[in-house]
């Protein structure tokens, strides 16, 4: 798949309004609350209608896919994206599409669409990023449990939610604002990313629509997981691409022994195998992209996944190293990539679980 | 249907029909020399069938056609496992650069059919015992005298010198110049008095790689391809054409399924080795780094068949494909316990772990070394300096040695 004139022009535009509304101090500060995001980061993806890239057009969006959303997603990771409300707005977008449910598409989509409402996702709890059989439970349309570490979590005004039920396993879709203080509680982690926006969820008793039950349920979570999985392997990239070329400037600039750092092999290498790993993550992430719905999305998926993880790990860890003293600064701000590639390999499964996923449909044996 | 899609329909439907007379199965158990002899023969058929000389000009035997359809065809043609190792060389590079330099252009014509049809081979004589990598400190001497040119010294892992009837060389015609100035590049009959032509075997026992030696060997000045002096440029355009050469995800050695078969009926510790977290592991990340390196191939010819020029990555290939198959290789062989011993010399490396294995370093080495290709992502793609190079702009004859 090549990126046509639009798509191009639409990367471009994008890395340009980033690039100008994004201020670094700001983000260092979001570090030291739990609770907030960057108002700017979230104001100008509502305004550029980033949140309404993936929405059918009948319900206020552009009707276009993760290709698009993949694109902007790559740019926000260049700048470590004050807010991770795009691709659990996405997640949200999917569940709802897959309920088919005509009264909740019109409620709640146009509304994903304008950016009015944020989205959690809330798959994982101890024992996995997604238990077939969740400890949280849906009983007489009510939500009961705890869902630990859910992005979004402190700000989402609706979550969606697997649950076990007497009908197998349910993705419900949980009005946040509507339940009360005792049936739902959210309690933030202070995390070393605390614009993620974590908070442990505890439902008790909390009110929850059924999009999906049974198989078509777990199909439906894989799916959209797995489409978020690929957004975030888009904003990794963007990330890992940002600290090559940071890496690759300061070893131009900064001199020991006489000649520019970037002269020496040990850098040098290092900065090639970075470039080698950031290629093969965007190679494997518009290939994902392209496939969605698909046969072979959930293997794309896994593979955009897994080649961004360690292209993001691999070049926040040797940027850092390549930037000497200054990488390990406060001010010098690296660090906002090195929290970022660490928080979003965590969030959607982490390489353990995707290494299995993607083993599985190679193999056809499970763990 | 495009014309690229009937390109490839037609290229497939040939390689098929012909696969039984060449393929790997008619060449199972052949020596190199009973190999060789259908190799030719299935030069002159693909030169019959109008698959030779693919991006060559009509006007000299070749097909006139873009770099995509030789890439297209040559990767069906690598499938197959067709016998054309031994003139890979000699119908890549020397033919464009005949073209290129050569001024008699009817016996430029002659020698590129002759090399398509598998008639006569070139080999390409770059490599010295003390210049690899660094091609320009090469040592082999030019002197000018008289009617032409005399040359002395020697070459080194010079691929199949020993059935070549012709070659291209670079060598030093003027030792006091700095070192890329004072090359020049000819072609040589390897037939001519003085040169002498040694196999010796490589690792895994294959006998492809062979010295050269020069003794006196005369050679016309009208045998000169480009200026006096002008030998390293030449050399570099020579390296180029290759830039739109087949490359595999999977660095020519087994695919990531052939792994997964294997080990469905192994064991580790009492389970199924598919289970094992150590192997799912190293089967999922080496697919998806194949997967990546496939994309952007895919993507390099959708670019070609626009009409554009790929982006760098695709120097990326042989780098990451060739360390992805040799460490699969090795665990292949460790996972099959006392079977993995077994070694059958010459076999197919994209079916044989032991052959993918061995051969896997070689690979690592020729056509730029892995060192050389992370330098030239440095510095091309990143625009990383130069490493310190302390011959630079010294007289070749004052660096010392």
């Amino acid at each position: 798949m090549l990126y046509d004139e639009g798509q191009h022009a639409m990367a471009e535009e994008t890395r340009r309004v980033l690039a100008a509304r994004t201020d670094r101090t700001r983000l260092l500060e979001l570090l030291d609350r739990t609770g907030a995001w960057d108002e700017a980061f979230w104001a100008t993806a509502v305004e550029q209608g980033w949140t309404a890239l993936a929405v059918p057009e009948e319900f206020g969006g552009l009707g276009l896919g993760l290709i698009e959303l993949g694109l902007v997603a790559q740019e926000a990771g260049r700048v470590v994206s004050g807010a991770p409300f795009l691709t659990y707005g996405h997640g949200a977008v999917c569940a709802l599409l897959a309920s088919d449910d005509e009264d909740l598409l019109a409620t709640w989509l146009p509304r994903l669409a304008k950016g009015e409402v944020k989205a959690a996702v809330a798959f994982a709890e101890d024992d996995g990023a997604m238990p077939a059989a969740p400890s949280v439970e849906y009983r007489d349309g009510r939500l009961h449990g705890t869902k630990g570490g859910v992005a979004c979590g402190l700000a989402a005004d609706i979550a969606i939610v697997s649950a076990s039920s007497p009908d197998g396993m349910v993705l419900a879709l949980v009005d946040l604002g509507q339940a009360s203080g005792d049936e739902l509680q959210r309690r933030a982690i202070g995390s070393f990313d605390n614009g993620r926006l974590f908070a442990d969820m505890t439902f008790s008793g909390a009110p929850a629509t059924v999009l999906e039950a049974g198989d078509a349920a777990e199909e439906a979570a894989l799916d959209l997981q797995a489409q978020m999985a690929v957004l975030t392997a888009h904003e990794q990239t963007g990330g890992a691409e940002a600290m090559m070329l940071a890496a690759r400037d300061y070893a131009l600039e900064r001199k020991a022994f006489g000649q520019p750092i970037g002269a020496f092999q040990s850098v040098k290498h290092r900065l090639a195998e970075m470039y080698g790993l950031v290629e093969i993550a965007r190679a494997n992430c518009i290939h994902a992209a392209a496939r969605q719905g698909e046969g072979d999305f959930l293997e794309a998926a896994a593979c955009a996944r897994l080649s961004a993880i360690e292209a993001y790990d691999t070049a926040t860890r040797d940027a850092v190293q390549i930037h000497g003293g200054s990488g390990v600064t406060w001010d010098g701000g690296l660090h906002l990539h090195m929290r970022r590639a660490r928080s979003l390999a965590i969030e959607l499964g982490n390489a353990l679980f995707w290494e299995d996923l993607l083993a599985t449909e190679l193999t056809g044996e499970p763990a | 249907m495009t014309d690229l899609d009937a390109w490839q329909e037609r290229s497939r439907a040939w390689l098929a029909s012909v696969a039984p007379e060449f393929g790997r199965e008619a060449r199972a158990g052949l020596s190199q020399d009973e190999d060789l002899a259908v190799g030719r023969r299935y030069m002159a058929a693909k030169y019959d069938a109008g698959f030779s000389g693919i991006t060559i000009p009509v006007e000299f035997g070749g097909q006139g056609l873009s770099p995509l359809h030789k890439v297209l065809f040559e990767t069906l043609e690598a499938q197959a496992a067709m016998p054309i190792g031994y003139f890979g060389v000699s119908t890549a590079m020397p033919l464009p650069i005949l073209i290129r330099y050569c001024d008699d252009k009817d016996w430029v014509r002659e020698r590129i059919v002759a090399a398509l049809k598998g008639e006569e081979i070139w080999c390409q004589l770059f490599s010295e015992p003390a210049a690899g990598s660094d091609l320009a400190g090469l040592r082999t001497k030019a002197e000018q005298g008289g009617e032409g040119w005399t040359i002395n010294g020697q070459k080194l892992w010079t691929t199949f010198a020993q059935y070549s009837d012709y070659g291209i060389l670079i060598a030093r015609s003027d030792p006091a110049l700095p070192k890329h100035k004072g090359l020049t590049f000819f072609w040589i009959d390897m037939k001519a008095p003085g040169v002498t032509v040694r196999p010796f075997r490589l690792a895994n026992g294959d006998i492809q790689c062979n010295e050269v030696f020069f003794d006196d060997v005369a050679v016309a000045d009208s045998q000169r391809l480009g200026p006096v002096g002008g030998g390293f440029s030449v050399a570099m355009a020579t390296l180029m054409i290759e830039r739109y050469a087949a490359s595999d995800a999977d660095g020519f050695g087994p695919p990531i399924g052939a792994f997964v078969e294997l080990l469905r009926s192994h064991t580790i510790n009492g389970r199924p080795a598919l289970r094992d977290g150590r192997v799912r592991s190293v089967i999922a990340r080496n697919h998806a780094l194949r997967q990546g390196l496939d994309s952007i191939r895919r993507r390099a010819m959708l670019i070609m068949e626009a009409g554009q020029e790929p982006g760098p990555e695709g120097a990326l290939n042989k780098l990451f494909s060739v360390r992805s198959r040799q460490k699969l290789s090795e665990l292949a062989l460790d996972l099959q316990g006392s079977a993995g011993l077994a070694y059958t010399e010459g076999a197919y490396t994209k079916a044989d772990w032991a052959a993918s294995w061995i051969g896997a370093p070689t690979m690592r080495q020729a056509g730029g070394a892995d060192e050389m290709l992370l330098n030239t992502i440095a510095e091309k793609i990143l625009g990383l300096p130069q490493d310190h190079r302390p011959d630079k702009g010294v007289p070749f004859n004052q660096i010392p040695a």
